[in-house]
Parts: structure tokens; C-alpha cells; sequence
């Protein structure tokens, strides 16, 4: 068959079938054929071959025609360029290099054989050290570089501190990201600040510093967590993620998907597996058998089930089938749906299956199991009933399958680059059509009213924003909707401190009214009695005037016009005097109060504390209403 | 147009940066001298366009452009077809890849741009409006200067299209046969699925790819936009955000201050 094969490929004629049984007898030939064996003696082993081992008696030929000096070695001091001590040198024997035969020659031969004599040592310091040949294999990782600036803006982490992040990173490095040795190794204390980092021996005793923080005790996944997010983060910082090839995409998202959890999961599943023992591991196999039969029996069970539904199941219309009730309604719905199968569906069900008449669409005849029939069934009925179905129209109905099959396989699943090179967003809610990104702003802008829209125009031009963006991007618009939310906000706010503000004018007026209203009074109680001063002392408390007004009529007595009458536009200095004479009626109220012990006293006393701790706002008041 | 074919790809928005504007230059004797035939009113040279980032190619799904002018200019309303410009191209080294109109005047007014996409998309025309601008401006003295010292006024457009929920059609037409600038620059229809493969070979450079959502890295002279500009209008505007939010604070916090302030007040009054 081989022979036959090959001259096949090389397009040597055939031998025909006549060459056949003498192949047939060929195949034993090619048995190897030993030497200084009679055939007969080899043939007695039949297909297996004899375990009798001819001695071969050639030897090598000497070469003396062909020798050469004998090759010199030589003790050769070398360094090992990937060790941190480049100072060591060691020697190992090398064959003699042509360069230096030249030399060696004219030399005694003495230097291979006693190493480290003082020639070797001035050779090897006259010429460059070799490099140890297994220095190449020093690979030194690539962990991902960040200047402070980039630590900032990217990498802040309020787990980690920078200086724990480098000591990772300095780790990975060293340990070659061999992550179980960068976990064992990893301790790490936390940065003190420097003053108690200098004088650690002192301050031990010192309360403040002797509480160490404790250091964090970080598990394999949270290095990694924390190393793959530095890693991808800069990554992307080198290189935004649009530009990256296939392979650095695929890294990134590798790195930046890097979940802990499912890890530390996926570790204790895999000690779980590991640690058990075999009569579990055989229940195991068991019940994973047991549970892909009840799969299996399950799906075979739904399959019954939706075919026994396909069976039973008939369209459900909104439509008052009470038409159709009658055998004349009957015999014109039958009539519908012949046509219906008539023109349109007639070839597609002879495809499908032989034997559509319009009789196998009779319920009670459809053949058994097969849903083809009884889903074009539904919709012939359907459509009789009045194409009751969706939105779609009867007249798109037939190419429908077909539009189907062929687009929804076109359409293929982008990458996540590819989403990104063609600029692929996904939304939960999207009105369909084309827009422009920067009709967003707009809208926000334009939908508001004329006034509002200036007030914001003005703010924005307040902080130097261009009111048209230059860049309408996507994180540019989004950027630009919380901005101008929070200007929205700020306007809402300052639209309030101005209402606010107008109250508290009103509430001034009328207090600034009530004030001059009290202080008539007091000047009608000054020619009035004591007690009844008095009371009105507590009533002022009570409406709290202010305390002007209440030292006022305290100190009637001793000079009430000229208070009164500067009362009306009382100054910064006349409530600073006004003070002045509270401090003196508080005490010459002690006074009182130890001299006497009247009921209303304490009241009054009262009025003036308060008084006291109103003065600032009232100097406050005063000095709005002199400005008006 | 073409009946939608398909069914809209749903809950999925692809968009296409593009710039748009005018470009206009005073005519002077040294530099730019008035052509003959130009009335002598005419001050001004100057061009609308509608082209792609770094003059990619945008015929694949903008399809024709409408330029409406002022009323006052001879034959103001033109339309400029994707398919008369290929058809120009044909022969000529220099590919034109964007949708012009040249003109001279005197006086600035209001361009209306309607788009008119690819008729795979199955959209309506839409309607952008740009101001000519033929006198330096700007929000600064400075702004205004630099546009003076190199004598043309520049006023550009970014925007990006943003086709939601395309039809199945012009998504596939969107999403696929994206080759760096310069491979194949023969810009027809039946390139797509086959070479897409081998052209995902990704260009180390920053540059722009053909048929893609891309913007250059950089910045560089005629070409203003960029992932760098972005970046800078990003910071700047986040910064006025914060700046925002100090000041709500702020204003809050003085708020509060007034309402206690009131609240006293009002206690005085009504006790």
C-alpha cells in the first residue's frame, strides 16, 4: 500500500495488480539482515528478529594523519556581571582563544598549569573580565515605573501608603514576581513619620510614639490586588487603551479584572479537591454521575413537555372568537387559512414537510413532534385572525425567518478594544437616531429659561469656561453635566440666601419698628412709677429688643433723654456704650441683688444677660440699618 | 432614501468624531491678493467644511453634506455629494476628503449644515448651525492676536455623531474595516469583513485609524484636537466644578448662618 502510495505521489506507472502478491511476499525482506548469519539460521526466528548480536570487529582507525596539537586550556578569571559584587572574581579552565595562542606560545606553558600565578592575575587585570556565561539568565522583571506626580494623580490608595506600594513593588522585583515568596518575605512596617523614626531609642518610652500602628496584615491576594492595579493603571497611563495592540489589551484587562475574591475562592476549592480522601472522592464521582442523569432526565422531560405544549398550544387571541363558533364561521375560518397556506406558505411547508395539505392543518391531523408545522400553523392562524402578532405587518411575515437567520449570525461580538477603536457604547436606554454629543449640553442650556440660561452663561464665564466645549467627548460631556448640575445647584442656593436675606431685612424692619415703638413706651414709663418700669423691663425681655433698649430703661433714671434719643440711630459706638452701660447696670444689679431680694429683680437680670449676648448681632443690625 | 432594512441594534450607540467650521483670510496686496472676478466689496476668502479627524475618511457614513448660505450669495444653497468627490478623486494624487465650499465676502453670518448619512443608516438629516466668522475673536486680547498674526481666522468645530441604536446594516458597516491611514486608501464599499482581520495589526504610532472612533494623542499645528486637548478640558473643568462646590459650601454654610439668624428673629417677633 505504501509502495503504491508513493508511486502514486511520483507519477510512476502503476504496476497494476498482478505486482500485488509478490509485495505481499516482500514484507518480511526488509528485516534487517545481520551479517555472518546463514539465512537459514536468521529465518528461525520468523518475524522477530534474533537476539544474537554479531561482534563487531572494526575499530576506530587511529588518526594519526590527522592530529592536531592538543588544545590548551587555560585558568581564566571571569565575573559575573549579574551578581551585585562585581569585585569577585573567579577562575574557571577555558580553552585558549586564538588571540591569545599567539601569546601563550611564545610563553613556557607553565600558566595552565599552576593558576593563579602572578601572569594570570596581570592578564586578567589588563584585559576586560569576561562575563560569565550564565549571567544572560539574570532576567530582571519589568514592574511598572511611577513618578510622584503620577502616584498622585492615579495610584492614591486609602489602603495603601506610597511607601507601602514601593516596598511591593521593590519586593516583586526582587523576588521576581514570584508571588508566594513576595507574600513570605513581605514585611513590612509602616512609615514612621521621620522626627520619631530619628529618635526611635529615645522615644520608645515617649506615649505618643511607643503606639507602633499596626502593621497591616495583607494576604497573597491583596499584594496582587494592589500590584496588577498599579501595573494596569500605569499602563494605561503609558499608553491610552484605544492605541494598546492585542496583546497589551489583553494584558490590561487581565490585570485590571484581577479579582481577590474569586481567587481566595478559587484557592480553597482547590485545597478542598486536593484534601480529599478517596472514599469521598469516589461519593463525589457518584454523585456527579447521579447528578447528570437528572440532568439528562430532566431535559428530556422539558423537551416532552414543550413538544406536548407545542401540541396543545393554539394562539391566543383578544379578538371575539364567537365568529368562528358557528359551523358557518367555522367553515370560513377553514376557508381563510387554505388561502392563506395557498399563497404564501405552500412551498416552504412541502420543504419542510410532504405532507402539507390543508387538512394536516386540521388540529386533530397535524403529524406528531413536529414543530415546524405547528408553529407556521400559528402563525397561518394568526394571521386569518387579523395578524395579530407583534407589530409586525403580514406583508413582512415571509421574509422574517430568513432576515433573521442572516443578520443575527453577521453581527459579531466586538472585543472590548474593538468596542473602543469604534467607538461602541452600550446604554440601558437610548432614543434611536443620529444626535450629536454636544446636543446634550445644549439641551441643558436651552431648555432652561432666558434668565436662567444668562445666569449660568455668567457663571460659567466667572470660571472661565468656554460656554462651547471644545472637545465635546464623551468624559468631556459627562464632565460638563456635573459641572453645570453643580452650578445649577449653586444658583438654587444663592437664589435662597437672597430670599433669606430679604426676611431677615423684614424682620429687621419690623424689629427696628417694635424698637421704636418699646422705646416710646419707655419714654411714656419714665414719667410713670418704678414697678411699673419695672414690669415693662420684663416685657422687653420677653419680645427681646434689644439690650440698648432694656439698659435704657434701666438707666432712666440717671440720663433717659439722651439715650432715648440716640436710640432711633444708635451706632457702632452707641451699642459699644450701650454695652458700657450694661456692664454698670449688671453691677449695680449685683449690688441690688445682694441688697435686696424683690421677686422682680431676677427677671430683669435676666434681660440683661441676654441682652449682653444679642449685642453683636444688634451691632450688627444697626450698623445694615444705618446704611440705609 | 432606503427603506431601513434590519432591525436597530438595540441599547448600542457607535459615534464618529468629525470637525466642521470655517476657515477665512482677509485678502491683502502682498499675500493674498484679491483674484479677478471677485467684487471688490469682498474682503474675505474663506471655506465651511465638514471632514473628518486628522482628514480621515467620513464618506462611509456621511453621504452628503448642504451648506445653506446667506440669501444675498448666488446660488446659496449647495449640496456636496460624497459620491462626486470620490468620483473628482479618481486620477488625482491628493485624495479630497472633505465636504467644502469656497467662497468670498464680506460679511459674517450664519451657515445651517445639513448632514445627510449613508443610506445603509436608514436616519433623517441632521441640522447643525455655524457661525462664519471673518474677523479675529476670542474670549481674550491674546486669543484674538494670535488669530491676527497668522492672518487666518479659524473657527472649528469638534463634534462627535452619535448614531443610537444604528440598524443592524450600517452597524456592521460602523464596525468593521478599520486599517490603518495610508494601507488600501481606496475607499470603497466592498472592503469590510475580510481584511479586518489582518488590519487589526495595531500602528504603534498614536495615529488615527481608518474607519475608526479615534483622535490623535497628541495636538499638533492644524490640528487642534486631540486626547491631549481633551485631557486639558477634562482638568479644567473638573477644577471649575470644584471650585462650584466650594462655593456651595460656602454660600451654604453663610445660608445656615441667616436661617438660624431668621428663625431667631422671627421668635423674637412672634413672642
Amino acid at each position: 500500500m505504501a509502495s503504491h502510495d508513493v508511486r502514486d505521489m511520483l507519477n510512476l506507472p502503476s504496476e497494476g495488480a498482478g505486482h500485488r502478491p509478490a509485495k505481499k511476499q516482500k514484507t518480511s525482506a526488509p528485516r534487517p539482515n545481520l551479517k555472518g548469519l546463514a539465512r537459514e539460521v536468521q529465518s528461525l526466528g520468523g518475524d522477530n528478529p534474533i537476539a544474537i548480536v554479531p561482534e563487531i570487529s572494526t575499530f576506530k582507525k587511529r588518526r594519526f594523519g590527522s592530529r592536531k596539537p592538543t588544545a590548551r586550556w587555560e585558568m581564566r578569571s571571569f565575573q559575573n556581571s549579574a551578581r551585585g559584587d562585581c569585585s569577585l572574581h573567579l577562575r574557571h579552565w577555558r580553552k585558549q582563544t586564538d588571540g591569545r595562542r599567539s601569546r601563550a606560545s611564545s610563553q613556557p606553558q607553565q600558566d595552565g598549569n599552576t593558576p593563579g600565578d602572578v601572569g594570570m592575575g596581570t592578564q586578567s587585570e589588563s584585559e576586560k573580565l569576561d562575563d560569565s556565561g550564565f549571567a544572560k539568565f539574570n532576567v530582571q522583571v519589568d514592574v511598572p515605573q511611577y513618578s510622584e506626580d503620577q502616584y498622585n494623580s492615579n495610584l492614591v490608595s486609602n489602603d495603601w501608603t506610597k511607601h507601602e506600594t514601593d516596598y511591593l513593588i521593590e519586593l516583586a522585583r526582587t523576588y521576581d514576581l514570584r508571588w508566594p515568596l513576595i507574600w513570605d518575605r513581605y514585611e513590612y512596617t509602616p512609615h514612621l513619620s521621620a522626627s520619631t523614626a530619628d529618635g526611635e531609642g529615645v522615644d520608645v518610652t515617649d506615649p505618643n510614639t511607643a503606639v507602633v500602628p499596626a502593621p497591616h496584615v495583607r494576604n497573597l491576594e491583596d499584594l496582587k490586588r494592589r500590584y496588577y492595579e498599579v501595573a494596569a493603571k500605569m499602563m494605561a497611563v503609558q499608553k491610552p487603551v484605544q492605541y494598546m495592540t492585542q496583546a497589551e489589551f489583553a494584558l490590561h484587562e487581565v490585570m485590571a479584572n484581577f479579582d481577590p475574591d474569586s481567587e481566595t475562592r478559587r484557592k480553597k476549592f482547590a485545597l478542598n479537591a486536593l484534601s480529599r480522601s478517596p472514599d469521598e472522592a469516589r461519593e463525589e464521582e457518584h454523585l456527579l454521575i447521579e447528578v447528570r442523569r437528572i440532568v439528562a432526565r430532566q431535559e428530556k422531560l422539558n423537551q416532552e413537555r414543550r413538544e406536548l405544549y407545542n401540541r396543545l398550544d393554539y394562539p391566543h387571541t383578544e379578538q371575539d372568537i364567537s365568529t368562528f363558533k358557528s359551523s358557518a364561521g367555522l367553515q370560513t375560518l377553514l376557508q381563510n387559512m387554505m388561502n392563506i397556506d395557498k399563497s404564501k406558505k405552500r412551498k416552504s411547508l412541502m420543504d419542510a414537510n410532504g405532507m402539507n395539505t390543508p387538512a394536516s392543518a386540521h388540529p386533530s391531523g397535524g403529524p406528531p413532534g413536529s414543530t415546524p408545522v405547528s408553529e407556521s400553523r400559528r402563525e397561518s392562524i394568526a394571521a386569518s385572525i387579523g395578524g395579530h402578532r407583534d407589530s409586525i405587518g403580514g406583508g413582512e411575515r415571509p421574509e422574517r425567518p430568513s432576515k433573521k437567520g442572516a443578520s443575527q449570525p453577521e453581527r459579531k461580538k466586538l472585543s472590548e478594544q474593538e468596542e473602543q477603536i469604534y467607538g461602541v457604547a452600550h446604554y440601558d436606554r437610548l432614543p434611536s437616531g443620529p444626535t450629536f454629543r454636544y446636543e446634550r449640553i445644549n439641551k441643558i442650556l436651552t431648555t432652561k429659561s432666558h434668565a436662567q440660561h444668562q445666569r449660568i452663561t455668567n457663571t460659567l464665564t466667572e470660571l472661565d469656561i468656554p460656554t462651547r466645549l471644545n472637545m465635546p467627548t464623551r468624559p468631556v460631556v459627562e464632565e460638563m453635566e456635573k459641572l453645570l448640575n453643580a452650578i445649577n445647584i449653586l444658583l438654587d442656593i444663592r437664589k435662597i440666601n437672597d430670599k433669606v436675606d430679604a426676611e431677615i431685612k423684614v424682620e429687621q424692619a419690623k424689629k427696628a419698628e417694635r424698637e421704636r415703638a418699646s422705646v416710646a413706651q419707655a419714654q411714656a414709663q419714665t414719667k410713670s412709677e418704678d414697678t411699673d418700669s419695672s414690669r415693662e423691663d420684663k416685657k422687653s425681655d420677653q419680645t427681646v429688643t434689644n439690650g440698648a433698649g432694656a439698659a435704657a430703661n434701666d438707666e432712666v433714671s440717671g440720663h433717659p433723654h439722651e439715650r432715648t434719643n440716640r436710640e432711633g440711630t444708635s451706632t457702632n459706638g452707641a451699642t459699644a456704650e450701650a454695652m458700657q452701660i450694661d456692664g454698670a447696670g449688671e453691677s449695680s444689679l449685683v449690688k441690688q441683688e445682694t441688697g435686696d431680694d424683690k421677686a422682680a429683680r431676677p427677671g430683669s437680670s435676666g434681660a440683661h444677660k441676654r441682652s449682653a449676648s444679642d449685642l453683636s448681632s444688634v451691632s450688627d443690625n444697626s450698623a445694615k440699618r444705618q446704611k440705609k | 432614501m432606503a427603506p431601513p432594512a434590519g432591525k436597530r441594534v438595540k441599547g448600542t450607540q457607535v459615534y464618529r468624531p468629525f470637525i466642521y467650521g470655517t476657515t477665512a483670510r482677509a485678502f491683502n496686496e502682498t499675500t493674498h491678493p484679491r483674484p479677478a472676478g471677485v467684487p471688490p466689496d469682498h474682503t474675505h476668502s474663506w471655506e465651511v467644511f465638514v471632514k473628518g479627524v486628522e482628514d480621515t475618511d467620513i464618506f462611509y457614513w456621511l453621504r452628503r453634506v448642504q451648506f445653506k448660505l446667506h440669501e444675498s450669495i448666488p446660488n446659496h444653497l449647495r449640496t456636496i455629494d460624497a459620491e462626486t468627490i470620490t468620483r473628482e478623486n479618481e486620477g488625482n494624487i491628493k485624495k479630497q476628503r472633505a465636504f467644502v465650499v469656497s467662497e468670498t465676502g464680506w460679511g459674517e453670518f450664519e451657515i445651517t449644515i445639513k448632514l445627510y448619512y449613508d443610506s445603509k443608516s436608514g436616519e433623517k438629516p441632521q441640522t447643525l448651525y455655524h457661525h462664519l466668522r471673518l474677523h479675529p475673536y476670542g474670549r481674550t486680547e491674546a486669543e484674538k492676536e494670535a488669530m491676527r498674526s497668522t492672518g487666518e481666522v479659524v473657527a472649528w468645530t469638534f463634534e462627535e455623531q452619535l448614531f443610537n441604536e444604528p440598524f443592524e446594516d450600517f452597524y456592521n458597516i460602523l464596525t468593521s474595516g478599520v486599517h490603518d491611514k495610508g494601507a488600501g486608501s481606496k475607499a470603497g464599499k466592498g472592503k469590510g469583513k475580510g481584511k479586518s482581520a489582518q488590519q487589526q495589526q495595531p500602528a504603534e504610532t498614536g495615529d488615527v485609524k481608518e474607519r475608526s472612533a479615534m483622535i490623535p494623542l497628541t495636538t499638533k499645528p492644524g490640528q487642534p484636537f486631540s486626547r491631549e486637548a481633551e485631557a486639558a478640558e477634562v482638568k479644567q473643568i473638573k477644577s471649575a466644578t470644584d471650585s462650584v462646590n466650594d462655593m456651595i459650601r460656602e454660600i451654604n454654610k453663610s445660608v445656615k448662618a441667616k436661617e438660624a439668624q431668621l428663625v431667631a428673629l422671627k421668635a423674637e417677633g412672634s413672642a
